[in-house]
């Protein structure tokens, strides 16, 4: 039988409540640690929200630029990074039918779940909408040497096939021709009709380049986006009065399957064959030498430098009708940033 | 035992220090670039050392119709209340074959027009106005303040003049702080604790950083660099002067 313990009131007491001191000193400045360093983080991640947001609001207004090709959207959102950037358009003056000054604003915001209140930043500026950039110099315009309408049923028209009554804007003053660096004309029986018939640009393909006033490097790139691309649209799907932007890179030799409306961008070599028929532009960066089908509209060719091949020849009809270009150039209408005016709302 | 706590009251009274002397460099420096990344091109009135006057937009807007000789209709985003009238310190209208600004001094009351037509007549040059009628008024003396007058289609700006400088500090005289004023208003001190070394350098293209920027060149300024270096003083429990330095550079984003 053990002996009881003798346990005496005053015994570890001292020690416990110093100790309960010190572990409650240590837990207080532990806390004020905690809180400050937290509070260092939580302020350097809203800063850098804050940071992002308005690259996100940046990179969408100028993407939304960059990609709008057409009839201007009010409202698109991308989401960028760990964000959304989100556009809104409002239009402000016309200065003309053909170009209207558009007010927009894009707003980045970075929603984190750890964040009471997402990042937001507001960046606004103006742009011009381009409603028709093409301008109609010539029914063919081609950056090679010679251009010539070739054979019995060769025939390029530059007067204009449609009349005031079938469209606003209709019915315009006849056009060149072809238009082409040294040498036009018709050859072999062929038609060769405008006002001029033909016209010679000294200055060839950098003169032709810089007169259409396309951004053929945006609208050739492979990354910018055109909603037909490599295949042409079911066009009886289509509402008679849609003009859509078609575009196939590389080279193309187009038949009956690719017959259709709008804008057709070809951005290798042209070599269309005899059932191909077009209404709208065609816009290529290359052009064969011989070339047949038939365009009731413009040509624009060897955008992507001098014609390898000259002289480039039309063997069929290639006429110039203001409507069906009017209507393709308000497919490759744009917006052109009025530029310094970017601002950050505050 | 004692010594425990004596410790321990240092560390908390350091670790304050700290807090605060970062606190002073974060405000100071979130406080001013948010300003100077707005600023538009010309923008830049003095670059000294330790002292910078900017024009920052309040909002840009675009005419949209012209009345006679000085009255035109303009649409800002948010229109009127969007803005603090009392911050403006003039107008400005970018020139449309240069893209330059031409910058007036102007106060709000004597531009504004206070008429309710200018939506109206806007919609009438193509502007749509649908839920943002009140986005659209008048403001006047535009002929008395441009030469030429604007026209429609041009881009304006209603932009407030902020002076920064890096001085004696009121708060607490043992060290420099950073005083705010807008043009027209009182200046305020709104960060404490700034070090003898803090100042601006500016950048005119290329990557150095110059402490002054000739006059010549003050339409080039195309990055500020914000030395806030910020100190605070000992305190009770603590040996030494907290220092914190703290550097950054902001690009002007707003340029061409």
């Amino acid at each position: 039988m053990s002996p009881a313990r003798n346990v005496l009131p005053r015994e570890g007491g001292f020690v416990l409540v110093l100790v309960v001191l010190m572990l409650f000193a240590i837990s207080v400045a532990g806390a004020a640690g905690y809180l400050v360093v937290n509070t260092e983080f939580s302020m350097a991640r809203y800063s850098d929200q804050g940071a992002e947001a308005e690259t996100i609001a940046r990179a969408a207004l100028n993407r939304f630029i960059a990609e709008q090709l057409g009839v201007v959207g009010d409202s698109v959102s991308y989401a960028i990074g760990n964000g959304v950037g989100l556009i809104t358009s409002r239009k402000l003056f016309e200065a003309d039918s053909l170009n209207h000054l558009y007010y927009i604003r894009s707003e980045g915001t970075v929603t984190d779940a750890m964040t009471p209140t997402p990042a937001r930043r507001v960046i606004g500026a103006y742009a011009y909408h381009r409603k028709r950039p093409l301008k109609h110099f010539a029914a063919v315009m081609v950056a090679a040497d010679q251009g010539y309408s070739y054979g019995a049923t060769g025939n390029v028209d530059g007067n204009d096939q449609n009349t005031s009554g079938d469209c606003a804007g209709g019915g315009l003053p006849a056009t060149t021709g072809i238009i082409a660096r040294t040498a036009t004309g018709a050859q072999a029986g062929a038609l060769l009709n405008g006002s001029p018939t033909g016209e010679t640009w000294t200055g060839g393909f950098n003169q032709i380049y810089d007169s259409v006033a396309l951004r053929w490097d945006i609208l050739s790139d492979p990354s910018f986006p055109i909603e037909f691309d490599g295949a042409p649209p079911n066009f009886a799907s289509l509402p008679a009065d849609s003009f859509p932007v078609v575009r196939m890179i590389g080279p193309l030799a187009p038949g009956s399957s690719w017959s259709g409306r709008g804008v057709l961008i070809v951005t290798g070599k042209f070599d269309p064959g005899p059932s191909f028929n077009w209404d709208g532009i065609v816009l290529a960066g290359e052009v064969d030498d011989i070339n047949q089908g038939n365009i009731r509209g413009m040509l624009v060719g060897a955008l992507n430098g001098p014609n390898l091949q000259s002289p480039v020849y039309w063997y069929d009809t290639v006429r110039y009708y203001s409507c069906y270009v009017h209507a393709a150039n308000e497919s490759l209408s744009y917006l052109e940033l009025v530029e310094n005016t970017e601002f950050e709302a505050l | 035992m004692s010594g425990t706590f004596l410790v321990q009251s240092q560390y908390y009274s350091s670790q304050k220090l700290r807090v605060g002397v970062h606190d002073n460099a974060r405000v100071a420096t979130e406080r001013i670039a948010a300003e100077i990344r707005s600023t538009m091109q010309d923008g830049f009135v003095v670059a000294g050392r330790r002292t910078l006057t900017i024009r920052a937009p309040l909002v840009l807007g675009v005419i949209c119709n012209r009345l006679g000789s000085q009255d035109g209709d303009i649409h800002t985003e948010g229109g009127e209340t969007a803005f603090n009238g009392a911050d403006m310190a003039g107008i400005a209208v970018r020139d449309a074959s240069t893209g330059a600004w031409d910058y007036q001094t102007a106060t709000w009351s004597y531009i504004d027009a206070n008429n309710s037509a200018a939506a109206d007549d806007c919609a009438d040059n193509g502007a749509d106005t649908t839920w943002a009628a009140s986005e659209f008024h008048r403001v006047q003396h535009l002929g008395d303040l441009f030469s030429p007058t604007p026209v429609e289609g041009d881009v304006m700006m209603l932009f407030r003049e902020t002076t920064f400088r890096i001085q004696a500090s009121v708060l607490d005289t043992m060290t420099l702080g950073l005083f705010r004023q807008v043009a027209g208003g009182s200046e305020v001190e709104f960060a404490t604790g700034m070090d003898t070394t803090a100042q601006f350098q500016y950048r005119t293209g290329g990557a150095t950083y110059a402490d002054t920027v000739t006059s010549g060149a003050i339409g080039n300024i195309d990055a500020v660099r914000i030395v806030a270096d910020a100190r605070l003083p000992a305190r009770s429990g603590v040996l030494e002067d907290i220092t914190f330095g703290w550097t950054v550079n902001v690009a002007v984003k707003n340029l061409p």
